[in-house]
């Protein structure tokens, strides 16, 4: 865990178990002149699921994305600091986007499946970096439907569309692509916001079981969800981290008002 | 603390506080009331006590009902899910009170207690006034937020604990000296266990209010001394 802490922010370093998988150190963020995230320093430990809270605008959904560098798809964004995957900082210039990308796959708020069918939607991900046989890649599109709990809902219709399937059939689709690349962490931005109740538990389901092999980051407005299943919760505002520690504390009782004072409620 | 973006919350949360006060209120005019009685042979205040205990119960049911609900409507997170939490356990403790203060309540009129209680029952009437002090604090503390106080409040119970002791070998005494004092100490004896259990449930009321306003426990280890624990059977 890193010493380098902001002077306004409470965390919980001894609190916080586990190896790191993803150091932030010092991370400043801009779009364009505007500061979005301020010297963040915070640690993720390995196979282990944590929750990044906060109101909108405050910063969340920028830090999951400079993790996998997908705001350089746009113009006028940039990181200063460090993010340290397995000690390798992924802003480094010589980092290999592609070779990021795989290892730190990403689901978003609206379910987005390619307009094919459900067994190219996986398969497509997969041969952008491997070169397998048909058989093998069957065994492959099946172990990632089956690991995001989609298999026997679409085994006897893989050729379907997947834009055929329900809201929360696209979303676990789109995990299993995620999965099927084999990464190492999977960001997930708001992924249940635009399912129903039982699609949402589905996913949180399947996010308990893939956190034994994956490091998980979960994006949500939705409290009761990152305290249903995270582990720790960042809880952040106007761009900075305002209290990280185990989410059971987060939830019962913060250490800082402004923590405090937003998930009950009180806000503004 | 600032307000809820929803007010209803805030209503919601206000009706059990104040659902607490209530019954805090009444908790403390039914220990005072049953020890009145029982101090003054007073049947009429006796009665009112124990007509007294199904408003108690009643409270806790609608206590129960609001919390139930509130958590069901509005998932209360931190000091809100503690103030919830803990005042659903803490109804719990005023409605316990309530019927110990009853089973004192019951015991006036009964034989034996026409013989001359007064002169039995000095300490027993000191301790009471500790034990009234202690569950019309807790209330009043946990009303004004003082967590410090609840502390105390709750190390307090001590002399409690003390009193009881000797109040038990006061009434020991009287019943060796005449026989006839047996059936009149006896009641008088339960009747301070009942009180010293009563100090039990505002400690842990006192504990509870602790936890609601700082998020923390007070330690587990309060230092307890129970002389009358080897010669006293439990009552």
């Amino acid at each position: 865990m890193s010493q380098m802490l902001s002077p306004d922010m409470t965390i919980a370093a001894e609190a916080i178990a586990g190896k790191a998988k993803i150091e932030v150190k010092n991370l400043n963020f801009y779009y364009g002149q505007s500061k979005a995230l301020k010297d963040i320093t915070l640690s993720l430990p390995e196979r282990s699921v944590t929750a990044f809270i906060g109101p909108s605008g405050c910063g969340k959904s920028t830090l999951l994305r400079v993790f996998n560098r997908i705001y350089e798809l746009y113009p006028k964004q940039t990181a200063e600091g460090q993010v340290l995957l397995d000690g390798q900082n992924v802003l480094d210039r010589s980092q290999d986007l592609n070779l990021l990308r795989t290892k730190i796959g990403m689901v978003f708020q609206k379910p987005t499946p390619f307009p094919m069918s459900i067994y190219e939607n996986i398969a497509f991900g997969v041969r952008l970096y491997e070169k397998i046989s048909k058989s093998e890649m069957d065994g492959r599109v099946e172990q990632a439907l089956k690991r995001a709990a989609l298999w026997t809902e679409v085994k006897d219709k893989l050729n379907a569309s997947g834009l055929s399937l329900s809201g929360g059939q696209q979303q676990r689709l789109c995990i299993a692509r995620t999965v099927a690349v084999k990464p190492e962490v999977i960001l997930l931005d708001e992924p249940a916001s635009a399912l129903d109740p039982l699609s949402t538990a589905k996913i949180e389901e399947l996010i308990d079981e893939l956190q034994a092999d994956y490091t998980i980051v979960i994006v949500t407005h939705n409290m009761q969800q990152a305290a249903r299943v995270s582990k720790q919760t960042a809880f952040m505002y106007l761009g900075e981290l305002v209290e990280f520690d185990r989410t059971e504390k987060i939830f019962t009782s913060p250490r800082e008002k402004r923590t405090q004072d937003y998930i009950t409620g009180r806000f503004g | 603390m600032s307000e809820h973006t929803v007010a209803s919350f805030d209503e919601d949360l206000g009706q059990i506080s104040r659902l607490i006060r209530d019954m805090g209120d009444l908790a403390g005019s039914m220990v005072g009331g049953a020890t009145k009685a029982l101090l003054n042979s007073d049947n009429a205040l006796a009665q009112r006590v124990v007509s007294d205990d199904a408003i108690m119960d009643a409270r806790q049911r609608e206590l129960d009902d609001r919390a139930i609900t509130l958590i069901a409507k509005r998932q209360p997170m931190a000091d809100d899910l503690r103030h919830v939490v803990g005042s659903i356990r803490m109804a719990g403790d005023l409605e316990r009170i309530g019927d110990l203060a009853k089973n004192i309540a019951k015991r006036v009129g009964t034989v034996g207690l026409s013989v001359t209680p007064r002169d039995l029952s000095h300490s027993i009437d000191a301790m009471a006034q500790l034990v009234l002090i202690q569950v019309q604090g807790v209330i009043e503390e946990y009303a004004a937020r003082d967590a410090a106080a609840l502390a105390k409040l709750r190390a307090d119970d001590e002399r409690i604990d003390v009193k009881y002791t000797s109040v038990f070998r006061e009434l020991l005494t009287y019943m060796m000296e005449d026989p006839r004092n047996i059936t009149a100490c006896t009641h008088l004896l339960f009747c301070a266990k009942n009180l010293e259990r009563i100090g039990d449930h505002v400690t842990n009321i006192a504990e509870n209010a602790y936890y609601v306003l700082t998020g923390t426990q007070l330690p587990a280890n309060r230092p307890k001394q129970d002389e009358t624990a080897m010669s006293a059977p439990a009552a």
